[in-house]
């Protein structure tokens, strides 16, 4: 089975795997961003930072979510070991939408809060 | 359980009993059968418990009443820290991996794990280091700065005595044990399921099981590489976390909770699969919500890693980070609250038989959610700053922690007795037992949450009697004894039931799970054949099962070649792919933990060149242990009458030992994913990194030896690839010619750091790049040996294009060698270079 079919056990986590790498990447880009080019702080949550990382919460998350369409569409096309390969895309799903919702949840505080303080 | 049988089945029964059965008498100690040293763990985590459980009585009784001085302030340190590190590592994570081992075979209906010495090294490793850890307190020079060993308080300037190095070098030593587990437990679970377990058909535990172990190979390895870095700085004087040469002792507190927080989970996880085994066998239905509950646990496994800096809240972190892992510990409420639902769905809709097991489990729940719900406080940042390093924290962590581990655990014991000993415990002993212990338990630490509000700090050894918390003490010290009173009345039943205990029948609590089929007492063999499960609930739906496996009318039901077989099997659907041969009884395991042993104790007493020997040592059994494989004459050799379908699985390309080395790997590159970690942390964190104008490390001779690694990997890789299509011509000369090129790029390896005018003792810069050379040392070193092994053992005809296994196995450790030198060469040496400091 390629990796690529949303019945593939790999999308049993890929979604978190993808949710962890962004997480690492926000922390750690959010680090570096106030030690090498830290914005103004009198302009609040408006800066740079916030916007580089509400940007690309969105798209991961956007990629998650529909990732977890794909996967919930594709269980009842089960074929080879149906009942096994139904329960592999439907738990992707939900994985894939628990890190899409999470993505969201985790960069909301950069709408209201200043990046460096 | 009794049973009968006819003669030639009798015969059959004895005769897998001689081959899968220990040595008789102290020769026992060569025994690798899961049973045996997964209950070995189980009672010398038992027996660390005690020890643990002395030491909170003591910490109890100098509190009790304020301005006591029972207890001096130096005593007590090494106490505290001792309690915390023997419940931590040396009771709570063996004893549940001990549990797992003991049942993850027989549940998944199979006769052993798959790496049967790696078991038996890990039970050693544990013991050993356990050990070594103890001698410290009874030479009262135990750790003393805590369990979590916060740098500059546990550096050599604060802390000058051997405890801190007791802490680090055993705390290593006994993580060796979890890490063998972890990958043993992860491959057995995916690769040796009995015909027909499907990923979807797998019993819940298992996948609890399969989530610790891998939290396991990614956890454990950020504390690995933070004790190294720390026993560094202390015993060789190299540079890490002291500010004065560009070191950070943040970056201690962050390799530190980046393995703390997941052990929580690692701690959780196993104590909640007994939780999800037991309710639904108590409540007589399955469990409401299988599908959610893997979500649940799948969730768990990854979010609960990203909440490490939740312990950092106080350290000066900016806000809108905090809030990221302020969410993200919120956010882990939510599997927790979808497992807690499901289980009381499951109660809800069942007849519920209120037997000893289920009070425990009861206790739990009540326990557990408290504990939940306060940790949800406790991820609220200004709350958090309020408590920190109150005996809030203290009362939080023992209702996660006991309520979450402890109570669940005692329930398996309970429920389990009957299946190790053929007997029943006593009910009216064992509730007692109960409830003392939850009664104690809640005097103690509930009252202990406020005794925090009111400002009472951890860790400190009296206090004025003005300040009020006095009776708060004293009440809390009364719960803490009678919880004791509790446990001895437990241990008591446990103790009394081997001698006095009803016979349990088959089956006794009409469970669902397949390790109820296997004779009681259990039987070396778990089943005398292996069944085809085609059910979430096998002793449900076939309850003639135990008869039909002990007629021997499944699986390998008889004794081959006098090899330990079990079917090896596909790890989505559970289908039979291979007969995989264990090894049998060995000392190997035992002499490698003991030459490790010495390793430890030669760097506790500072003789480096007897742990230098030592090391070489390890080196020779590790060696001489993976002679004894494949088609060697004490593993497999070759014959003519080899099954072919299933075939041997040394004679493939996919055996279990490839998965064990790809999971080994995985925990390998987690520890070198948390040095990049480190070497970017204080490159950009640290207050005063310095880095020389010159680069420290030549680079052209870095490069030159990268391609001799390059094209090595290239060889072996054509070796390997010739095999698969068929051809061994070329073998034994691949393997040579790739062995030769691994030297050459050892050697020049070993000039570049010689050269290299790196000083490691004044500069954290250096002493990072010191470490990734000697990592990449290492390995590459390694990787050579393994295959001039190889070239040897094709030479004397163990590997071959009939037995092509061995090649396969040693490949990934040749592309990950591969791997990280190039991802060094570019983060230790090309960026630095293009961001303008070297």
């Amino acid at each position: 089975m390629s990796p690529w079919s949303p019945l593939h056990p790999l999308h049993l986590f890929l979604g978190l795997v993808i949710w962890s790498l962004w997480f690492v990447a926000l922390y750690g880009g959010l680090s570096l961003a106030c030690e090498f080019a830290p914005p103004d702080q009198e302009r609040g949550a408006l800066t740079w930072v916030n916007a580089s990382m509400l940007l690309l919460a969105a798209l991961v998350s956007t990629f998650l979510l529909w990732s977890a369409r794909r996967c919930w569409r594709a269980a009842p096309n089960a074929d080879e070991g149906a009942a096994t390969g139904r329960f592999v895309a439907r738990i992707a799903a939900a994985v894939y939408l628990i890190s899409g919702l999470a993505a969201v949840g985790l960069a909301l505080p950069g709408v209201i809060l200043p990046p460096c303080i | 359980m009794t049973e009968h049988r006819n003669q030639p089945d009798q015969a059959r029964h004895e005769e897998l009993e001689r081959v899968w059965g220990n040595e008789p008498g102290w020769r026992s100690a060569s025994a690798v059968n899961h049973t045996t040293v997964g209950l070995r763990f189980l009672i010398t985590g038992l027996a660390f418990f005690l020890v643990g459980g002395v030491l909170a009585m003591l910490v109890r009784t100098q509190l009790a009443l304020p301005e006591q001085d029972i207890i001096g302030p130096d005593l007590y340190n090494q106490i505290f820290t001792m309690h915390g590190t023997v419940m931590m590592f040396l009771f709570a994570i063996p004893v549940l991996e001990g549990a797992a081992m003991y049942l993850i075979p027989k549940m998944i209906g199979t006769r052993d794990l798959v790496f049967p010495r790696l078991s038996a090294l890990g039970y050693y490793c544990y013991l050993f280091g356990g050990l070594i850890i103890m001698s410290s307190l009874v030479l009262q020079i135990a750790p003393d700065a805590g369990w979590f060993m916060y740098t500059p308080l546990s550096s050599s300037t604060y802390s000058p005595g051997p405890g801190s190095d007791f802490w680090l070098l055993g705390i290593t030593f006994v993580e060796i044990s979890a890490i063998s587990a972890g990958v043993e437990l992860v491959v057995s679970i995916l690769r040796t399921r009995a015909n027909g377990i499907a990923l979807n058909k797998m019993p819940i535990f298992c996948w609890y099981i399969l989530a610790m172990a891998l939290m396991i190979i990614f956890g454990f390895p950020p504390l690995i590489l933070g004790s190294i870095l720390l026993e560094l700085e202390r015993a060789a004087g190299w540079v890490f976390f002291e500010v004065a040469g560009g070191g950070d002792p943040l970056l201690w507190q962050h390799l530190f909770w980046l393995f703390g927080h997941p052990e929580v989970y690692i701690i959780f996880l196993p104590a909640a699969g007994i939780v999800s085994t037991l309710i639904p066998v108590f409540a007589q239905r399955p469990l409401v919500g299988y599908r959610w509950i893997v979500l649940a646990i799948i969730v768990m496994g990854f979010i609960s890693f990203g909440l490490w800096v939740h312990h950092m809240f106080t350290v000066g972190i900016p806000q809108l980070a905090l809030a990221f892992f302020s969410v993200a510990s919120m956010l882990v409420a939510i599997p927790t609250a979808i497992q807690i639902f499901s289980w009381l769905a499951t109660l809800w809709s069942g007849k519920v038989l209120f037997r000893l097991p289920m009070l425990w489990i009861l206790g739990f729940l009540i326990v557990f959610v408290c504990g939940g719900l306060t940790g949800v406080m406790l991820a609220l940042v200004p709350f958090n700053w309020q408590v920190h390093d109150t005996h809030f924290v203290v009362a939080h962590m023992h209702y996660v922690l006991v309520g979450g581990m402890l109570f669940p655990l005692v329930a398996g014991f309970y429920y389990w007795l009957p299946h190790i000993s053929g007997r029943m415990p006593s009910d009216t002993l064992g509730r007692w037992g109960f409830w003392l212990f939850f009664g104690g338990f809640n005097m103690t630490f509930l009252l202990m949450h406020l005794t925090g509000l009111l400002g009472m700090p951890r860790r400190v050894y009296t206090y004025d009697a003005e300040m009020g918390w006095g009776w708060l003490n004293l009440l809390s010290s009364v719960g803490g004894f009678v919880m004791a009173i509790g446990v001895a009345v437990v241990i008591l039943d446990i103790a009394l039931h081997f001698r006095f205990g009803r016979k349990a029948e088959r089956n006794p609590w009409n469970a669902d799970t397949l390790e109820w089929a296997t004779p009681m007492p259990v039987s070396a063999y778990n089943f005398a054949s292996l069944p085809d499960i085609t059910t979430r609930h096998p002793m449900w739906d076939q309850p003639d099962l135990p008869d039909t496996i002990a007629a021997g009318k499944h699986g390998l039901p008889e004794v081959l070649n006098q090899r330990r077989d079990i079917f090896g099997s596909d790890a989505i659907t559970g289908k039979v792919r291979e007969i995989v041969h264990l090894p049998s009884n060995s000392w190997l395991p035992m002499q490698t933990a003991a030459v490790i042993a010495v390793v430890c104790i030669s760097l506790l007493i500072k003789a480096y060149p007897l742990a230098l020997a030592a090391s070489f040592g390890v080196l020779f059994f590790a060696l001489r242990w993976s002679w004894h494989n494949g088609a060697h004459p004490v593993a497999s050799p070759w014959r003519d009458d080899d099954p072919v379908d299933p075939p041997l699985h040394s004679r493939t390309f996919d055996g279990p030992g490839l998965w064990g080395m790809v999971i080994s790997l995985m925990a390998n590159g987690t520890l070198y994913v948390s040095l990049l970690f480190g070497w970017f942390y204080l490159w950009t964190a640290a207050p005063q990194w310095t880095a020389p104008e010159d680069g420290p490390i030549a680079l052209l001779p870095l490069f030159a030896s990268g391609v001799l690694l390059s094209l090595a990997v290239l060889v072996f890789r054509r070796a390997v690839s010739q095999l698969r299509q068929g051809t061994d011509a070329r073998l034994q000369s691949l393997l040579w010619l790739a062995a030769g090129l691994g030297l050459l790029h050892f050697l020049s390896l070993v000039w570049v750091l010689v050269t290299a005018p790196l000083t490691p003792g004044e500069l954290a810069h250096d002493a990072v790049l010191t470490v990734m050379l000697y990592y990449l040392l290492f390995h590459g070193g390694l990787a050579t040996i393994f295959t001039v092994l190889q070239a040897v053992r094709v030479r004397i005809g163990y590997v071959a294009l009939r037995l092509p296994y061995e090649p396969v196995v040693v490949q990934p450790f040749w592309m990950y060698t591969l791997g990280v030198f190039w991802m060094s060469f570019a983060a230790f040496v090309l960026l630095p270079m293009a961001w303008g400091g070297v």
